[in-house]
């Protein structure tokens, strides 16, 4: 019986010992990742002096990305995040006078650790309405469209071929919520693009839904075998990729959208996009 | 928002609990395959590590079990996974199946062990007085060492159950919509991690604890016989 009440007093305590972390922790937010990496970055900053990292204020900014979604954001040749994502926030860090440090992890967790565990997250995001719930957007950076790769000899052409259909897509995206909702389809999750068209070309799914970039790199890369279909044939809309920030910090939000702004002016973003993304569909 | 709203949002909006039912059926489902496949073949693997020539020395079949068992238990479960379900079994539609059998020959490495320890627990006299009194030795071994060794290898074999119940966890890899990618899934809609992923988290418990409380009742019934 000693025993018994032991075990039972330790377990309420782990519990509530549990429950108090995740409450101080989401209390904290922001506020608490960067004074911890301030020091580092400071003591980086005198000690090296980082060639071209500029006049840091100090201030890091951890940006989240899903380094699974070509052209936007890979991971590059030297094992680092890399993309027209990952190019562009790394553009707008250097506006704003901030470190950015991209850290790559699973799509589905970006908006539920945006504020605590990362900054702001840029990952080819859809504005929807249910994410504006939990976040808060900057303007639009880029227009989007859902696309279906399907085999080259298969016959899905329009909305009502998809009905009843496995659908193939990537957990937590647009082309997910958008699958599930279609009549009759029986939809695959998985954590990465390149996986559900993996196993469209093995057959266990009948097509796949991504989004129009993805779609057509994993397109030309398995020419042979696959094909993109565009979204208008779906009717699927039209999406703004924008970047996601903390909900309700203005301030950062303003910084963000003016170092937008003038990306787009002087012509930084259009050589990106020529760079990043009409290179990539090229090849 | 409210605890009370969070709750509703992640397993009564939508009948969101069935897909957690479903969820759980998928890796109960995978579990119990995975745990049959991996006696069977466990018990053949270490029956043949355990075979010997005339002479006492190890068989061909000592050696195929021991390179077997050395390649599953020195890889990652979950690489095995992906290399079944992308390549071995490409071409396979049913994914319950690719990923039993892919648990199942995991587990069948770490139940020959489990076996093999048990039939070398029970004493070699045993064996002796078998052979002494005429029965060949795989008579010996079946009609005398493995009853015996079947009690010393029910508590680590249940053990096994449980570990390959939490190890199925990983079938989201491969999409198979298991209790914690059903999570995921919920948490990637809800943009809520904590009530999927705690209420994931109390169901794999609550079905854990029910299986312990069966499995330390099977082990009292097979004492029973000790007092005497």
């Amino acid at each position: 019986m000693k025993k018994k009440i032991f075990a039972v007093t330790v377990a309420m305590a782990m519990a509530t010992m549990m429950l108090s972390g995740c409450g101080s922790s989401s209390q904290s937010k922001a506020s608490e990742a960067v004074p911890s990496e301030a020091p580092a970055s400071e003591a980086a900053s005198t000690e090296a002096a980082a060639p071209d990292a500029g006049e840091a204020t100090g201030e890091t900014l951890i940006v989240g990305t899903n380094a699974a979604f070509p052209p936007f954001e890979y991971v590059g040749d030297d094992g680092q995040p890399d993309g027209f994502d990952v190019a562009l926030i790394k553009a707008i860090g250097e506006k704003i006078g901030a470190n950015v440090e991209v850290q790559d992890m699973e799509f589905d967790s970006l908006v539920s650790s945006i504020g605590n565990k990362i900054d702001m997250a840029i990952a080819g995001m859809t504005v929807t309405e249910e994410r504006k719930n939990m976040v808060d957007f900057s303007e639009p950076y880029y227009e989007a469209v859902q696309s279906v790769i399907i085999p080259k000899d298969a016959a899905i052409s329009s909305a009502e071929d998809l009905k009843g259909a496995a659908i193939g897509t990537q957990l937590g995206t647009t082309g997910n919520f958008l699958a599930e909702d279609i009549e009759g389809a029986s939809v695959s999750t998985y954590n990465k693009g390149v996986d559900a068209v993996n196993d469209l070309i093995n057959g266990r799914v009948d097509c796949v839904i991504i989004d129009k970039n993805p779609a057509e790199v994993f397109g030309a890369q398995f020419a042979d075998k696959l094909t993109v279909l565009p979204g208008s044939q779906f009717d699927f809309e039209v999406e703004n990729y924008a970047i996601a920030l903390p909900k309700g910090n203005t301030e950062l939000a303003d910084k963000v959208n003016a170092a937008l702004a003038d990306l787009k002016a002087d012509g930084t973003y259009d050589k990106l996009v020529s760079e990043y993304i009409d290179g990539a569909t090229e090849k | 928002m409210t605890i009370t709203e969070r709750f509703n949002a992640a397993f009564v909006a939508g009948d969101r609990y069935k897909l957690y039912i479903s969820g759980l059926g998928i890796t109960l489902e995978i579990a119990l395959f995975a745990a049959i496949l991996g006696v069977v073949i466990g018990t053949i693997l270490a029956l043949m590590k355990l075979s010997t020539k005339e002479d006492g020395k190890p068989t061909v079949f000592y050696y195929i079990a021991t390179v077997y068992v050395d390649i599953i238990r020195g890889t990652p479960s979950v690489l095995q996974l992906l290399i079944m379900w992308f390549i071995v079994m490409a071409s396979s539609n049913n994914g319950i199946l690719v990923a039993s059998l892919s648990f199942g020959l995991n587990s069948a490495a770490y139940v020959s062990e489990i076996v093999r320890g048990g039939i070398l627990a029970v004493d070699k006299g045993q064996m002796e007085a078998g052979r002494s009194l005429g029965l060949s030795k795989a008579q010996t071994m079946q009609y005398i060492v493995l009853p015996q060794a079947m009690k010393n290898v029910i508590p680590p074999l249940g053990n096994e159950f449980i570990t390959l119940i939490k190890e199925t966890a990983i079938v989201g890899y491969v999409s198979l919509a298991d209790l914690t990618r059903v999570a995921n899934q919920v948490a990637s809609r809800t943009y809520d991690a904590f009530m999927p992923l705690i209420g994931a988290a109390v169901i794999y418990f609550v079905v854990i604890k029910i299986l312990t409380l069966i499995l330390g009742n099977i082990e009292r019934r097979m004492r029973k016989s000790d007092n005497r």
